[in-house]
């Protein structure tokens, strides 16, 4: 298990090992139920856009958040840490293998659940199968950026589950939809634009669209692993005496 | 593991680390050679940060810390030629004690990862528990399983905080055996502790830490006697402690008494000559001895006159 690549596999063994895993698989099973209950007791055709509803808005920063603060928020919290520090590796090594992992195990879950939900909704008679997949490549890439961001927080504070809940909620639930020209700093609103045209789906005004929404991605993922880098690079662990 | 090598040098010069207000470490300075060596103090002494810094997990707020003539702090590279065990017990609990090692052996890039860890395992005595999770370990197990992890690598300058917390006397005396082997070798070994007794049987000499300063330093013999000459006080009970104080005032080695419901304080400035005279003092004046014991023989009060030396 720890073979050649030894920072994922404990990474991997840290964030499959614990209870917390088989409640993310949970909640990712969320968005297929309700679609099924949808699809049984609704006669509203599903659109697309309930991909964003089902899965975008809470699931995938959900899962997100909880991997992307554990990857090396736990360590931090539990001293571990020390073992990966102390040795003669580069730090961009360590966050780079972090990221993968918990944005890997982010998309291994978010990713079927998108195509589920959308198979599910094709089985009710709504055409949505493209849409679902458009929409489930579009959380890969989303996923990846929520990740990283949710780790750079958890290199400055043990409190990175709580400052993640308020960006997801607050930020990306309330203020991103309400104060126009801010999609670009805005996670969902990315992602939204990635998947709308990749599922042929009009652009809302105001809403961004695919290049813009893959260089706002772009921009999270590689300002976030500098900066989580940059902090590792500097972190200090304080003594107990 | 088992030539002679040229030893390396820990160098301490002017290092301080506050944090706010507070001076967790001022303004220390020592080398350390091959041998091991022993950081000495009290509980919140400052020890395990001055050991962050040496090992490069903390920057010194003042002052340098090397390890042969290389900066520490921020130096990922230096850690080819350290092995730390940490004072925290935290391991990765959903690991076994070999997958751990072996974790810490494929960090370190060694070319034959397996054969290493086997021979780290070995060395602490931990081959018939290595297939277990470290979570199931015992504190005394944990301690063995770092310093299998910390010498993996086999360098030359090994790092411990408080590692025999844990340990059973057995696992103790295995552990001075193996850190005395490693220092025999010519690695550089600096370990700390706050037992005295520990420190007394496994080092060759002594750094003494008391709030942040370097008490003393040295050859630990030097030390031990610079500890139990200083001045002391003991408190006697007797059959009469008026006509026995009066008795000792005009022995050399004591300089005061004070008598008090407790009983006969009585200080003296020479440990060793004032408990040779008090049988005989006791037994000329016909006096019956029912308590005589030091009242500041805590580590906390050897350190605080170090430091006010």
């Amino acid at each position: 298990m720890i073979a050649r690549a030894p920072i994922v596999a404990v990474t991997l063994r840290g964030l499959l090992d614990r209870k917390r895993f088989w409640l993310m698989v949970a909640l990712a099973a969320v968005p297929v139920l309700l679609m099924a209950m949808a699809v049984a007791f609704s006669d509203q055709p599903v659109e697309p856009e309930d991909f964003d509803t089902a899965v975008i808005s809470l699931v995938l920063p959900l899962i997100a958040l909880v991997f992307g603060t554990s990857a090396i928020g736990s360590e931090l919290d539990e001293g571990t840490i020390v073992y990966l520090l102390t040795k003669p590796v580069r730090r961009l090594r360590i966050v780079l293998a972090k990221v993968l992992v918990a944005a890997a195990l982010t998309a291994a879950l978010v990713v079927p659940a998108t195509l589920l939900t959308g198979l599910v909704a094709t089985l009710g008679g709504s055409d949505v199968l493209a849409a679902g997949a458009a929409y489930a490549l579009a959380t890969a890439l989303g996923g990846t950026a929520y990740v990283v961001i949710f780790l750079a927080v958890s290199t400055f504070t043990r409190w990175a589950l709580a400052v993640g809940l308020v960006y997801v909620l607050l930020w990306e639930g309330i203020l991103a939809d309400l104060l126009p020209g801010t999609g670009q700093f805005s996670v969902r609103q990315a992602t939204l634009g990635v998947a709308r045209e990749l599922a042929d789906e009009p652009i809302p005004s105001g809403a961004i669209g695919l290049e813009q929404g893959l260089i706002s991605l772009a921009i999270f993922i590689i300002g976030g692993i500098a900066i989580a880098t940059w902090r590792m690079s500097r972190y200090q662990v304080r003594g107990g005496d | 593991m088992s030539e002679q090598r040229h030893s390396s040098t820990i160098t301490v010069e002017h290092a301080s680390r506050w944090y706010g207000d507070v001076v967790a470490v001022n303004d220390i300075s020592f080398t350390v050679d091959g041998g091991v060596t022993g950081l000495l103090g009290p509980n919140g002494a400052g020890k395990t940060t001055l050991l962050h810094m040496i090992a490069g997990l903390m920057a010194p707020s003042a002052g340098s810390i090397r390890i042969d003539d290389h900066a520490t702090w921020r130096r990922p590279p230096v850690y080819r030629r350290v092995g730390l065990v940490p004072e925290r017990e935290s391991v990765y609990p959903y690991l076994s004690g070999r997958e751990f090692v072996r974790l810490n052996a494929e960090l370190h890039h060694l070319p034959d990862a397996v054969a290493a860890t086997g021979r780290a395992i070995d060395m602490v005595d931990l081959a018939d528990a290595a297939e277990r999770k470290v979570g199931t370990y015992s504190k005394g197990m944990r301690q063995r399983i770092k310093v299998a992890a910390a010498l993996v690598h086999d360098p030359p300058v090994l790092v411990l905080d408080e590692p025999f917390n844990g340990m059973d006397p057995r696992q103790r005396l295995h552990m001075f055996g193996l850190l005395r082997q490693m220092a025999a070798e010519g690695r550089t070994i600096l370990l700390s502790s706050h037992i005295l007794e520990e420190v007394e049987r496994i080092a060759d000499s002594v750094l003494v830490i008391y709030a942040g300063r370097l008490a003393a330093a040295g050859d630990f013999r030097s030390i031990r006697r610079l500890m139990t000459d200083r001045p002391h006080t003991f408190l006697l009970r007797s059959s009469d402690d008026r006509r026995l104080g009066s008795m000792l005032l005009t022995e050399g080695c004591v300089f005061g008494i004070e008598l008090d419901g407790a009983g006969l304080r009585v200080r003296t400035s020479d440990y060793g000559e004032f408990t040779r005279r008090m049988p005989s003092v006791v037994r000329d004046a016909g006096i019956r001895l029912f308590e005589l014991r030091p009242t500041d023989d805590s580590l906390e009060s050897v350190f605080g006159y170090l430091v006010g030396r």
